[in-house]
């Protein structure tokens, strides 16, 4: 991943499930996150924890904000993705220890 | 890209009211039974305890529920609810019935009253047995809880009919088995057939959902419903038959198929993924091992045993407020706050992200007073049962206090969610 792409998973930080209390990095939801400097364009893909998570679109939403408001020039698409699915090994270090998993 | 649960989810004004309604007649219930314990240490076929048990089962736990189901069927079978305009009226009718049917228990008027009541309620269950079902039909997510749910509401709608049937066998005796027979197969058709079924539909969804745990054996669910619908089918024919044994066996294979569910929910909590449980969860768990006092009351009661006759009654009592107020009305109290929040917090801040301060759903509710409302309630659920087992007025009197205290703590939390503002980025 190249730096400016980093950015951009830094800055998902930001972005909490409310359910959970941990961002959605931390939690492993973030699958990829790549920005194209010539098109403007910003493309993310991000998957939930459960399909049919009530709080989903907020999320999707939340996110897109964040990016937005750090790059207003950008197209941001943020895809919904289910393959593959979450698992417990997607969290990471802190995600763990946030959720009580020592 | 997938549909998104809450896109689909209807307008807060067709799931608030079933809330408010059900919160505040549970805030009247404690004042009855406050008022009235002498209702609970005597024969359950009484007018007050009727009354009483009517005004809970419909007023309260059904009117809840069916709030709650409109906000969650789009979450568990990922479509949008048929119609909003007959969810409201079915929320008029169901009030307005519920508030009537009590009443004439309560006065013991089994002519016209308890007819007009009997029937705006079975009117209001048909519009929400159409609603769901349609619903479900337009779903293409096949899944165990949507039979789960399809198959309570065929069963509410079995009990509401039941209850029609014995209003006007009342006054006009056409039916062979007696008044009280008939009453036990009208109050499990609603129990079993409808509550714990729905419960069940809704629950091994939800709770998973909310402590993320994933690969469970589903197989226990589809366990378990056949094992509650088969022991439900053969318990009601037998009861009016009046095959006592089979009765018995009934009743075995539906408190088996209900530990099938257990089963499921503890591999849940077991792999969940959010190890600490908030304060929604904690009473939700309270009432799960609650639960377990009713099924072993019911195994007592069914196997009818000679040693115990003497206190059959008091147990029967026990039996049902475990069920009613130790399990259903303790996990609704628990899920309001895994549920409500999150209605009114979308509804609050749906394209609002960035414009104002955005707490989190939690925030919505005072959680301290959530708290001292659990322990106020598990409080109040012990003496309650023990003033009902020792046929003590007075304690259950005391009960019904220490009770009205947590729930009009429920209530101002309810309140402050329901009338949550923004506030703005300063």
């Amino acid at each position: 991943m190249n730096t400016l792409n980093e950015k951009i998973v830094e800055l998902l930080k930001g972005v909490i499930d409310p359910e959970l209390m941990v961002n959605v990095v931390d939690l492993g939801l973030v699958y990829a996150a790549k920005i194209n400097e010539t098109d403007h364009k910003i493309n993310i893909d991000l998957t939930l924890t459960s399909p049919g998570c009530p709080m989903g679109d907020m999320i999707v939403e939340d996110a897109k904000q964040l990016i937005l408001a750090n790059y207003p020039a950008y197209e941001v698409n943020i895809d919904l993705v289910w393959e593959p699915a979450w698992t417990l090994e997607n969290l990471t270090e802190k995600g763990k220890a946030a959720l009580g998993h020592f | 890209m997938n549909q998104i649960a809450s896109q689909n989810a209807p307008s807060s004004w067709v799931v608030v009211p079933h809330f408010m309604f059900g919160a505040i007649t549970w805030l009247v219930v404690t004042l009855l039974i406050v008022f009235n314990s002498a209702a609970f240490t005597q024969h359950f076929f009484n007018p007050i305890l009727l009354s009483i048990t009517h005004l809970l089962a419909l007023g309260w736990i059904t009117m809840v529920i069916f709030g709650a189901l409109y906000q969650l069927i789009p979450v568990i079978m990922e479509v949008k609810l048929f119609s909003e305009k007959l969810a409201f009226s079915s929320f008029f009718l169901l009030g307005f019935g519920a508030i009537l049917l009590a009443i004439s228990f309560w006065f013991f008027s089994f002519g016209t009253l308890m007819f007009i009541a009997g029937s705006i309620i079975v009117i209001a269950v048909v519009l929400f047995v159409l609603n769901v079902l349609v619903t479900a039909y337009q779903s293409t997510k096949k899944s165990i809880e949507r039979t789960f749910i399809v198959t309570a509401v065929i069963w509410l709608l079995f009990t509401v009919l039941a209850g029609l049937t014995l209003a006007i066998n009342f006054t006009h005796t056409f039916l062979k088995p007696s008044h009280l027979e008939l009453l036990k197969l009208h109050a499990h058709a609603g129990l079993a057939g409808w509550m714990i079924q729905l419960i069940i539909g809704v629950s091994s969804r939800l709770l998973p959902m909310f402590m993320v745990a994933h690969n469970l054996t589903t197989i226990k669910l589809t366990f378990a419903y056949y094992l509650i619908n088969l022991g439900l089918i053969i318990g009601i024919v037998s009861l009016y038959l009046q095959v006592n044994y089979v009765v018995t066996i009934s009743v075995i294979l539906v408190v088996v198929g209900i530990f099938g569910y257990l089963s499921y929910l503890y591999e849940a909590y077991q792999k969940r993924v959010k190890k600490q449980l908030d304060i929604g969860m904690k009473q939700s768990a309270l009432s799960f091992v609650v639960f377990v006092i009713p099924l072993a009351a019911i195994i007592i009661l069914a196997l009818n045993f000679e040693i115990l006759q003497r206190i059959t009654l008091p147990l029967s009592v026990a039996y049902g407020s475990a069920i009613f107020i130790g399990f259903f009305t303790s996990l609704i109290m628990g899920q309001t706050y895994k549920t409500l929040p999150f209605i009114i917090w979308l509804k609050v801040y749906r394209g609002k992200i960035g414009k104002v301060k955005m707490p989190l759903p939690k925030e919505l509710y005072h959680e301290k007073i959530a708290i001292a409302q659990v322990w106020i309630f598990a409080l109040g659920f012990i003496l309650f049962l023990l003033g009902i087992l020792t046929t003590i007025n007075f304690l259950v009197s005391i009960s019904g206090i220490v009770l009205f205290l947590s729930v009009a703590l429920y209530n101002f939390n309810i309140v402050k969610i329901i009338f949550h503002q923004p506030k703005n980025i300063e």
